[in-house]
């Protein structure tokens, strides 16, 4: 019974880590930027043209 | 974008991939003609003809969209924006990116091109979360 318990709340824990998806903090400098700095989403995009 | 008009922003760092031949050029082209308020213009039109970037065709598409092409050409040659340029390199080096295009939406990582739907979910969903 303890190790029924045991393996659940691993199971839960590893649940919540994989759910709290990492948030990255970029700069953003002068970089072009299209759209108000009002806007609630911000999407930053690393682009090669070629 | 024009989708969420006025509720999201897109920001471009560039990423040119080392051994590409015009990468590191097409990202200055795109930024000389920012210098003349025509980023996005060059933007759209260098992802259109790509991978067609080579000096004389960069020099086209500014013909092409009116800028002053003397002034675009000695930014060009000149390197005007290589610093900005290697200062994005940094950045994506040191957040560990090895592909492009790579998206950071509210800070949370996208990989590679996806359909817009893909887009949209997350999106939609920020919009429903972030603070007004």
């Amino acid at each position: 019974m303890k190790r029924f318990v045991l393996v659940v709340l691993f199971f839960l824990l590893v649940t919540q880590a994989l759910s709290d998806e990492k948030r990255f903090s970029v700069p953003l400098n002068d970089s072009p930027a299209y759209g108000p700095a009002s806007a609630r989403v911000t999407i930053i995009e690393f682009l090669d043209f070629q | 974008m024009e989708t969420y008009q006025g509720k999201v922003r897109l920001v471009i760092k560039n990423y040119p991939y080392i051994y590409r031949d015009y990468s590191h050029l097409a990202a200055e082209a795109s930024l000389d003609a920012g210098d003349q308020g025509k980023y996005w213009e060059m933007h759209d039109l260098l992802l259109k003809r790509s991978p067609k970037l080579d000096r004389q065709s960069l020099i086209g598409y500014a013909k092409e969209l009116r800028l002053d092409v003397k002034a675009f050409t000695e930014s060009l040659d000149g390197k005007k924006h290589a610093t900005q340029i290697e200062r994005d390199k940094q950045l994506a080096v040191s957040l560990d990116l090895y592909n492009t295009p790579t998206f950071f939406i509210n800070g949370r990582k996208v990989i590679g091109e996806l359909p817009f739907e893909n887009f949209k979910k997350i999106i939609d969903e920020e919009l429903k979360n972030a603070p007004r």
